[in-house]
C-alpha cells in the first residue's frame, strides 16, 4: 500500500513540478497569464523559469521579426494608371502585455497589419505618379549606343520609390504605437504594370526600337555616302594633282630644251644659215625616194659640170 | 534490506516478486539510462558547421566542429548553423541539374524575373545571390525565416535598383554597376535587419527584354552590324581606290620628269653636236658646204626613178609633164 502511494505520490509531485517549471526561449518572450488575466512583467530573459502549476499559464510571444506579406493588389496612381503591387514588412512584438491585450496573437496582429499596411500603401500610391514609384532618385542615365546625342532617357522626380516607402513606413508606425508593435521594415517587393498596360508598353517598346535600328541605318547609309564622296574628291584631287605637275615638268623641259637648241642654233647668223642648210640637206636624204619626180635644170649645182667642167 | 531489497515485516518474509525480475528490470533500467545519457549527451559539429548550446532554452557557448558533450536529457540543446559555407539564392529561375551542363527552370519563375525600369520599360532579370551566415546567433534568433526574409529583401532591393536605370543599361553597359550597387544596399538592408547575413556577391545572370518584345531588340542588333557592314564597305573601298590613285600620280609624275630629262638631255646632245660640227665648219666654210651637198646629192638621187633634166636655156621644149608615168622618156637613169 504504502509503495503505491509512495509512487502516486511521487507521480503528482513530478507533474506539479513539471508544471512549475518551465523554459524561455532565446526568441521567446513569455506572458504568465493567471485564469487568463496576465500577471507581473513580461519575462524576455531565456532560461529555466518558475510558475505556480496549475493555476497560471504560459502564454509565449515571440521576440523575432516577424513576416507579414501583402496580397498583390492592383493599385491606381496618381496619373490614373494601375499597377500590381507587393509589399512585404517585418515587425515584432515590443510590448508583449499590450500586445497580448489588443491584439492577442499573431493571427489578430496579421489582421490588423493587413488594414493598416495595405490600407496606407493604397493611400500612397494613389498620391503619386507611376514614375515616382518606380524610380528612386535622379540619377542620369549612363549613355549607351542605342540612344541618340542628346536623347533624355530618365524623366526627373519629386519623391520617388524611397520617400514613398518612408512615408507608408512612417503612418503605418503611427498607427501600430498603442499595439505593442513595432514595424522595422516595410518595402515594395514587386511592382508591375497590369495587363492592358502591360501591352500598351511592349507596343511602345517595340515602336521605340524600330526608331533606333532606323536610325542606325540611315547612319549607316550616310556615313558610308560620306565615304564614297570623299574617296570621289580625293580621286580627283590626286589626279589634277598630278596631271599638273606632270604638264610643267614637262612643259619646263620643253623651254629648256628651246632654250638650249636656240643657244646653239641661233647663236649668230652663219649659224642660223648653217642650221638651215644642214636641215634642208637631211630632210631631202628622209623625203625624196624612188616615187619622186624630179625636173632638174642642168643650173643645179649637182648638174653643172655636164656643161663645162668648171 | 534482505536481496531482493524487500525489509522483512515483523511477520517475516513478506510479499515477494520473483527475484530475477527486479534485478533485470535495474539492469535494463541502468542501460537504458546508460544509452539516453550517452545520446543526448554527445553531439557532432560538421566542419563547415558552428552549433549554438541552449540550456534551458538560454545561450550558453557555440562549438567548434568536432564531437562535443553536452548536458543531456534535453537540458541542453543544440542549434546547428552552417556558417563555412557559401550558400546561393537563384531569382527568376532554379537550377534543375547541376554539374558540367546545367539545365536551368525558368518559366514559372517569370514573376520573379519581371521587373519595370526606370524608362518605365520593362525587364526579365535572373540573379543570383552568394552570401555567407557570419552571425549563427542573430540568423537563428533574430529574424524568424531568415531565408525567406532575404530573398523578400534581394528582390525589393533588385528592382528599386533596377527601377532607377533605363533598360538599356540594365541589358548592356550598366549590368557591373546594378551589381554592385545591389550588393551594397542589400548589405545595408542585412545590418538593418540584423539577419547576421554577409552578401558575398550578386551575379546579374540573363536579363533580357521581355519575350514579346525581344525581335525588335534583336532587330536593333542587327541594324547595328548592318550600320557597321556599310561603313566599312565604303572603308575598304576607299582604301582599295586611294591607294592605287597615289601611286598611279606617282607613276605619271615620273614619267613626267623622264620625258623632260629625256628632252633636255636630248637638246644637250643635239645642240652639243651642232656646235662642233659648226666649229669644224667655220674653219673650212666652202669645201664643207659642198661637200655636204654633193653627199646628199649621192644618196637621194639614185634612188630617184624619175629624173628630167632640162637645160635652162631650152625653150624649145614644151614643158609637158606626163604625170602618169614614172618611166623617162629620153632621160637620163
Amino acid at each position: 500500500m504504502n509503495r503505491i502511494a509512495i509512487i502516486l505520490i511521487g507521480f503528482i509531485v513530478l507533474l506539479g513540478i513539471s508544471g512549475a517549471f518551465y523554459t524561455v526561449k532565446e526568441y521567446d518572450q513569455v506572458i504568465i497569464t493567471q485564469f487568463g488575466k496576465p500577471v507581473g512583467d513580461p519575462i524576455t530573459t531565456p532560461g529555466l523559469k518558475f510558475k505556480i502549476p496549475f493555476v497560471q499559464k504560459v502564454n509565449r510571444f515571440e521576440k523575432r521579426f516577424l513576416e507579414w506579406d501583402g496580397d498583390p493588389n492592383q493599385l491606381p496612381t496618381k496619373d490614373k494608371r494601375f499597377i500590381w503591387v507587393d509589399t512585404y514588412a517585418r515587425w515584432r512584438i515590443t510590448d508583449p502585455l499590450l500586445f497580448f491585450q489588443r491584439l492577442r496573437d499573431e493571427r489578430g496582429a496579421q489582421t490588423r497589419l493587413d488594414d493598416i499596411l495595405d490600407g496606407e500603401t493604397r493611400n500612397a500610391i494613389a498620391k503619386y505618379d507611376v514614375l515616382e514609384v518606380v524610380r528612386s532618385t535622379n540619377r542620369e542615365a549612363q549613355r549607351t549606343e542605342s540612344e541618340a546625342e542628346d536623347e533624355v532617357t530618365l524623366s526627373t522626380i519629386e519623391a520617388g520609390r524611397g520617400d514613398i516607402r518612408d512615408e507608408i513606413l512612417r503612418i503605418a508606425q503611427s498607427r501600430t504605437g498603442d499595439l505593442g508593435i513595432e514595424i522595422l521594415d516595410i518595402q515594395f517587393k514587386r511592382i508591375n504594370y497590369v495587363e492592358e498596360v502591360q501591352r500598351k508598353v511592349y507596343e511602345r517598346m517595340i515602336a521605340e526600337r524600330k526608331r533606333i535600328a532606323d536610325r542606325f541605318r540611315s547612319e549607316g547609309e550616310g556615313e558610308a555616302s560620306r565615304i564614297y564622296g570623299e574617296k570621289e574628291r580625293e580621286l580627283l584631287r590626286i589626279q589634277s594633282g598630278a596631271y599638273k605637275t606632270a604638264e610643267e615638268i614637262k612643259g619646263h623641259a620643253d623651254a629648256s630644251a628651246t632654250g638650249i637648241y636656240a643657244a646653239a642654233y641661233d647663236r649668230s647668223p652663219a649659224a642660223r644659215e648653217f642650221y638651215e642648210f644642214l636641215m634642208t640637206m637631211e630632210s631631202y636624204e628622209a623625203t625624196i625616194d624612188k616615187g619622186t619626180t624630179l625636173v632638174l635644170s642642168t643650173d643645179a649645182d649637182f648638174y653643172k659640170y655636164l656643161k663645162r667642167s668648171q | 534490506m534482505n536481496q531482493q531489497g524487500f525489509d522483512d515485516g515483523p511477520q517475516g518474509p513478506e510479499i515477494r516478486l520473483p527475484k530475477p525480475n527486479f534485478k533485470l528490470i535495474r539492469n535494463v533500467a541502468i542501460v537504458v539510462v546508460a544509452l539516453i545519457i550517452g545520446l543526448s549527451a554527445f553531439y557532432q559539429v560538421e566542419p563547415e558547421e558552428t552549433a549554438l548550446v541552449l540550456r534551458f532554452g538560454r545561450y550558453i557557448r557555440s562549438s567548434e566542429p568536432g564531437l562535443h558533450l553536452k548536458l543531456p536529457f534535453g537540458i541542453e540543446s543544440v542549434e546547428k548553423v552552417q556558417v563555412q559555407r557559401q550558400k546561393k539564392e537563384e531569382f527568376g529561375f532554379r537550377t534543375v541539374k547541376a554539374g558540367g551542363r546545367s539545365q536551368y527552370a525558368t518559366r514559372q519563375y517569370a514573376s520573379e524575373a519581371n521587373m519595370l525600369s526606370g524608362d518605365l520599360n520593362a525587364a526579365v532579370v535572373e540573379w543570383v545571390i552568394q552570401y555567407r551566415i557570419i552571425d549563427p546567433y542573430k540568423f537563428s534568433f533574430r529574424v524568424r525565416n531568415p531565408e525567406a526574409t532575404f530573398r523578400a529583401m534581394s528582390e525589393a532591393v533588385m528592382r528599386s535598383v533596377v527601377g532607377d536605370r533605363t533598360v538599356n543599361e540594365v541589358l548592356t553597359v550598366g549590368r557591373a554597376e546594378v551589381a554592385s550597387v545591389v550588393q551594397v544596399e542589400l548589405q545595408e538592408r542585412c545590418e538593418q535587419y540584423e539577419i547576421g547575413i554577409k552578401v558575398d556577391q550578386v551575379v546579374l545572370q540573363d536579363v533580357n527584354p521581355p519575350d514579346p518584345v525581344k525581335p525588335s531588340f534583336n532587330e536593333v542588333n542587327e541594324a547595328q552590324q548592318e550600320r557597321e557592314k556599310l561603313i566599312n564597305q565604303a572603308q575598304s573601298e576607299y582604301n582599295k581606290v586611294i591607294p592605287r590613285a597615289l601611286g598611279e600620280a606617282q607613276q605619271t609624275i615620273q614619267e613626267a620628269e623622264g620625258y623632260a630629262l629625256k628632252r633636255v638631255n636630248r637638246a644637250r646632245g643635239d645642240s652639243a653636236r651642232f656646235v662642233a660640227f659648226f666649229e669644224e665648219f667655220r674653219k673650212a666654210p666652202e669645201v664643207t658646204r659642198k661637200r655636204i651637198y654633193l653627199e646628199t646629192m649621192a644618196k637621194v638621187l639614185p634612188q630617184v626613178e624619175g629624173k628630167i633634166i632640162v637645160d635652162e636655156d631650152l625653150r624649145s621644149v614644151l614643158p609637158l609633164l606626163n604625170l602618169n608615168s614614172t618611166s623617162t622618156e629620153g632621160g637620163q637613169r
